[in-house]
């Protein structure tokens, strides 16, 4: 414990030794300040006039503002992610450090969540950021404490898997950048099925003409791809929980999706001492 | 206090270490000399745990690396061919964060960072960044981190490389200066850096061990110039 202490202390400091740790909380508080204002002054303009807008009266605070402000900080912090990734592992190989600490007596253990907690440490100093931005509101609305919960809390979990993914990635790949710019691929790829798989119909489009027997097959293999499609994107799931809504399955879901993604970058460092 | 049975290093196709075999005792300084591309390096990675081989076995002390990893690796103390560090770090921060991954227990830190640094000469540059170190204080903070805890075992890979001739004489003299209290193990290509520093020389080509030569401390390099050139002339013909 007290290794993995020391290794994610030295990492995390060496992010505010170096720029990298500056420049992604910089660019956290800038957009997500700036997604904060903008879309605070479209909702009172909404609610101001909501005939204008199509809403039959003033629109619900939380699920108009609120929590798609929460889950676009979400995939904020996806797309940056890769800044803090990229330099885990990936840099300890670059610049050969990697053969020291392989060699000092630690256990690989001690590598893989040392540098996860320092990327987590990083992680809750951007979710305070966000919370500042929310808490401006406080002293002038009643919001709802659970939204406020769960939405910071849909972050924290999405930012959480988003960054086991990152680990691993920075686990294959000698180059920093490479590694960041593969993670940020696999992030748009995800994020763009998620998209496409919301507009696919619910049915298989089959002719009518399709035997009878083959249009079960393709229509059972349809539903299930969809299904999968919908629910493979990191964003999906943070969608309910920044409304408030407690899913045991979106929890479950970032759960397992980080200690996926752990467990192969056990594997993927433990690699190095299979016989060849 | 290393005991090396039969390793054979594959990487891929290519045989870069062939059923090497040799010990060293307690307190022995022993040189590992061969050209370039011999194996030298294989040979210390796999020492020292950070790459497995292909068969065989190393131990350290009475534990096999392989086997038990964390228990050899705390008898080792190593500095890498190209001296890696963290050039973020200041010299005392590095040492600080190197006693603590090495699990000393936290009242000794500091003794164990005054201690090396006063062995290595890095008072001057105690506070400074790593990153503006020159080549020699680099090298020293190599050996520095190596020194740390005092580990019974030191594996060296080439600490002279790179130097200039001040700087290769003053990581000498350091080297020299380790004492009996560590077993040492120093590879390099230079024959005069063996014969000054090693008790026994193993000479390494072409991943096999060509020949063994305890050095006359009388007349050293005279013995391992010709035993080296001897022993590599007849790997060539042969």
């Amino acid at each position: 414990m007290k290794s993995v202490w020391s290794i994610g202390k030295r990492e995390f400091m060496s992010f505010f030794i170096t720029p990298s740790g500056y420049v992604i909380l910089g660019l956290i508080a800038l957009l997500t300040g700036t997604a904060f204002v903008m879309s605070f002054l479209t909702y009172v303009q909404i609610s101001q006039s909501p005939f204008q807008f199509g809403y039959s009266s003033v629109p619900d605070f939380e699920e108009t503002f609120l929590s798609p402000y929460f889950v676009f900080c979400g995939i904020m912090i996806m797309f940056l992610s890769p800044i803090i990734t990229m330099r885990l592992l990936s840099e300890e190989y670059h610049r050969g450090t990697m053969e020291l600490l392989l060699t000092y007596p630690l256990r690989d253990r001690d590598i893989i969540f040392g540098k996860f907690g320092s990327a987590l440490a990083v992680l809750l100093l951007a979710i305070i950021l966000i919370a500042l931005n929310v808490c401006l509101l406080l002293p002038f609305t009643d919001v709802e404490k659970s939204v406020l919960l769960f939405g910071l809390c849909s972050v924290f979990l999405m930012g959480m898997a988003v960054l086991s993914v990152g680990l691993f990635i920075s686990s294959l790949i000698t180059y920093p950048i490479t590694a960041g710019l593969v993670s940020f691929g696999i992030y748009l790829m995800m994020f763009i099925v998620g998209n496409v798989a919301e507009k696919l119909p619910a049915v298989a489009p089959l002719p009518n003409t399709f035997p009878l027997i083959l249009k079960n097959i393709v229509e059972r293999f349809y539903t299930l791809f969809r299904s999968l499609l919908l629910e493979l994107p990191l964003d999906n799931h943070a969608k309910n929980m920044a409304l408030g809504i407690f899913e045991p399955k979106d929890i479950a879901y970032y759960f397992l999706c980080t200690a996926f993604f752990i467990f192969l970058t056990f594997r993927s460092l433990e690699s190095r001492n299979w016989r060849k | 206090m290393i005991e090396v049975q039969k390793l054979t290093k594959f990487y891929g196709l290519f045989c870069a270490l062939k059923d090497v075999s040799f010990s060293i005792q307690e307190g022995e300084r022993v040189g590992l000399l061969g050209p370039n591309g011999a194996g030298k390096s294989t040979m210390m990675r796999i020492l020292t745990g950070f790459m497995p081989a292909s068969y065989g076995t190393a131990k350290i002390g009475k534990y096999e690396i392989h086997e038990y990893p964390l228990e050899a690796k705390q008898l080792i103390g190593y500095l890498p061919e190209r001296v890696p560090l963290y050039d973020e770090m200041t010299v005392k921060s590095f040492l600080k964060f190197v006693a603590q991954v090495k699990g000393l227990p936290r009242k000794e830190w500091k003794s164990a960072v005054d201690e090396v640094v006063h062995t290595c000469g890095l008072e001057q540059v105690f506070n400074r960044v790593v990153g503006v170190l020159s080549k020699g204080y680099r090298q020293r903070l190599g050996l520095a981190q190596a020194l740390i805890g005092s580990p019974p075992v030191i594996i060296l890979d080439e600490p002279t490389v790179g130097l200039d001739p001040q700087q290769v004489v003053e990581i000498r003299e350091l080297i020299k200066n380790l004492g009996e209290k560590h077993t040492v193990l120093l590879s390099t290509h230079i024959l005069s850096e063996v014969s000054l520093l090693c008790s026994r020389a193993l000479i390494l080509n072409r991943g096999e061990i060509v020949a063994e030569i305890l050095i006359d401390p009388l007349k050293p390099s005279v013995d391992i110039e010709r035993a080296f050139l001897n022993a590599i002339s007849k790997e060539g013909i042969g």
